[in-house]
């Protein structure tokens, strides 16, 4: 294997992977005449590619299988497609996926609201205590999530909480917020004062700043902290298993524990479980893949 | 919370110029509230309860006697606690062995230069990382199961059945199974540091390395690694905190067995609170962990504050 360490002649605009008009223009004539196609680097990327991707492949394959097809065919497809292993999935692990929608939809409404206006008031005004306040909230940033599990559920035995809705939500609001208000300060900080200066000359209020100015700049900000707190929901395993037993209460990663448990050697239905399960964050990965990047980076431990 | 911060002044650019008065003030404070009730009761604290009860013999809903350091001096003599930190110290090695995946990944990558390749390529080496992290757990312990396993059956089929063996059931390989789910390690952040410090490096500076006539090998040694030296070092150190969070892949697939092979701390803390019922000493093991895993966040902020972190958040 070969690789080379030159590099074709490339325009002074950087190009746009995505933009197929672009690519197809001058790069790739000028690349034609003076180098090799790069085989080799090609094949070891599609080996990673495929050594990646196998174990989802299978699960995949697996998941279009019957009890039968799977005993006689492990490794290719089988036809026809067992589609009702799906149907049988869906029944036991559609209302996992509700609960973890709807746990997710509330934290992340709180969140971004909250941490909305908290990040406008400490960005924008002066008051006694805001440097303080501020410090507070970027100390916790430090404070990793795991090491309070014990206290933190202990406190939820003690106020009775366990098996309840707000039990699941709040730890993740509060969880949220500290990420959510450090992010969206600093990103209200980058917008223009001269933009809320002349709206103010303009006769609007505190409300009609908040709302019609600073909300329709920060969207790109609040996709940010949505989609990091969809994904930690969507992955927290401790949380929900300690402190929910009600099958009707769980969200979808200690669901898919259970109904794991219970699909026996029907494989064919688990693995259709498991696509289903994963479904939802493979769509989001589809339609917001830059975001979704932002997400899974700002979601690791020590920034939250 | 309002009356103890009011007593800190603010001196700092000050958008509004007049003295703030206290009718002006007051809604502010108000739009914080929330903020803080939630942050106070949630985070602060249960972070500080931890601390306090690791020095009682607490019983929860009953009587919880002072007993000073028995808790940390208890942990000291527990030698499943110490082996979990063995366990640690091989998952964090093997991780830090297994950042040649990455660092493979993203080279090949960076040299492609066709773009519309690099672009798909690196749309298929991250999408793994969009399933699930219970899902990724699940299909693994499938891979590893010991009669319709993937893997045992691979053995079987190309005629090497006799290597096949219950891998998660075995003291000896067990963690070695453990280390190796998610395989080949592309979708994570390494990946996506290497990835976009290296695209961030100007383009020129590779060509006059190439013009000179710099080996591919040694253009990786004396060029696309010292470039790369902040980041290594802030992955460094959350690889070192990710680690001490270990805990939910060995729950899932072994539960800390067989025979402890597979103990973290975190299944450690767990299981003498929720098995044993000792929730003073789990809090002890949860305070040294805490401590532990500060220390090292204080450094990665440290090290983090010197390179700009802008350029880990992904491309432009």
């Amino acid at each position: 294997m070969t690789f080379h360490a030159e590099h074709p002649v490339i325009p002074a605009e950087p190009l746009d992977p995505r933009d197929p008009e672009q690519s197809t223009g001058t790069a790739h004539t000028a690349q034609k005449g003076r180098n090799r196609p790069q085989v080799g680097i090609m094949v070891a990327l599609t080996a990673l590619v495929i050594v990646a991707f196998f174990p989802y492949l299978f699960m995949l394959l697996t998941s279009f299988k019957s009890k039968e097809q799977f005993a006689e065919q492990y490794w290719l497809p089988a036809w026809p497609l067992a589609l009702d292993n799906y149907g049988k999935a869906f029944e036991q692990v559609a209302p996992y996926l509700f609960m973890t929608f709807l746990v997710a939809a509330v934290s992340v409404v709180a969140i971004i609201f909250l941490s909305l206006l908290s990040g406008y008031v400490l960005a924008r005004f002066t008051f006694p205590g805001r440097q303080f306040f501020f410090l507070m909230v970027v100390a916790l940033l430090m404070v990793p999530n795991i090491a309070a599990l014990i206290p933190r559920f202990a406190l939820a035995r003690d106020l009775g909480m366990l098996n309840t809705f707000p039990v699941l939500v709040i730890p993740y609001v509060a969880g949220g917020l500290v990420l959510g208000t450090v992010l969206m300060k600093t990103f209200i900080e980058g917008i223009p004062q001269e933009l809320f200066d002349a709206a103010r000359v303009d006769g609007a209020g505190q409300g009609r700043l908040f709302f019609s100015i600073m909300l329709p700049l920060s969207f790109p900000v609040i996709g940010t902290v949505a989609l990091i707190n969809l994904i930690a929901i969507w992955n927290d395993f401790f949380w929900p298993l300690l402190t929910i037993t009600e099958n009707s209460l769980k969200t979808i990663s200690v669901g898919l524990l259970f109904f794991q448990g219970q699909s026996g050697t029907d494989f064919g239905a688990m693995f259709a479980g498991y696509m289903l399960a994963s479904l939802p964050l493979l769509l989001l990965f589809t339609f917001f893949s830059r975001y979704f990047l932002a997400g899974v980076q700002g979601g690791l431990p020590g920034s939250h | 919370m309002t009356s103890n911060v009011a007593g800190v002044g603010s001196t700092e650019e000050t958008q509004l110029r007049r003295r703030p008065r206290w009718r002006s003030v007051a809604p502010l404070y108000l739009a914080l509230l929330p903020l803080a009730l939630v942050l106070g009761v949630v985070e602060y604290y249960p972070a500080l309860s931890g601390i306090w009860y690791s020095f009682f013999d607490w019983n929860p809903g009953g009587d919880s006697p002072f007993i000073g350091l028995d808790n940390y001096s208890r942990m000291m003599g527990d030698h499943i606690w110490w082996q979990s930190f063995r366990v640690l110290g091989a998952i964090f090695l093997f991780a830090i062995a297994s950042w040649v995946f990455p660092l493979l990944g993203a080279e090949l990558l960076i040299s492609l230069r066709n773009e519309r390749a690099a672009f798909v390529y690196r749309t298929l080496l991250i999408a793994p990382m969009a399933f699930p992290g219970v899902v990724t757990a699940l299909v693994w312990s499938f891979m590893y199961h010991p009669n319709d396993g993937v893997i045992n059956t691979m053995l079987t089929t190309i005629g090497l059945g006799n290597l096949a063996q219950n891998w998660l059931g075995d003291p000896s390989i067990a963690l070695i199974a453990l280390l190796f789910v998610g395989f080949p390690f592309v979708a994570g952040l390494q990946f996506l540091v290497f990835y976009s410090t290296l695209q961030n490096v100007p383009k020129e500076i590779f060509e006059a390395a190439g013009i000179d006539g710099v080996g591919r090998l040694r253009r990786f040694w004396h060029i696309d690694l010292p470039l790369m030296a902040t980041q290594v070092r802030l992955l460094f150190v959350l690889t070192i905190i990710n680690t001490l969070q270990y805990g939910f892949v060995a729950y899932l697939l072994t539960a800390g067995g067989p025979d402890n092979a597979t103990m973290v701390p975190v299944l450690r803390m767990l299981n003498v609170a929720f098995q044993g019922q000792d929730w003073g000493f789990a809090a002890a093991l949860s305070t040294t962990l805490f401590l532990l895993t500060l220390a090292f966040s204080a450094i990665a902020a440290l090290v983090g504050r010197r390179s700009s972190i802008s350029n880990v958040r992904g491309r432009r």
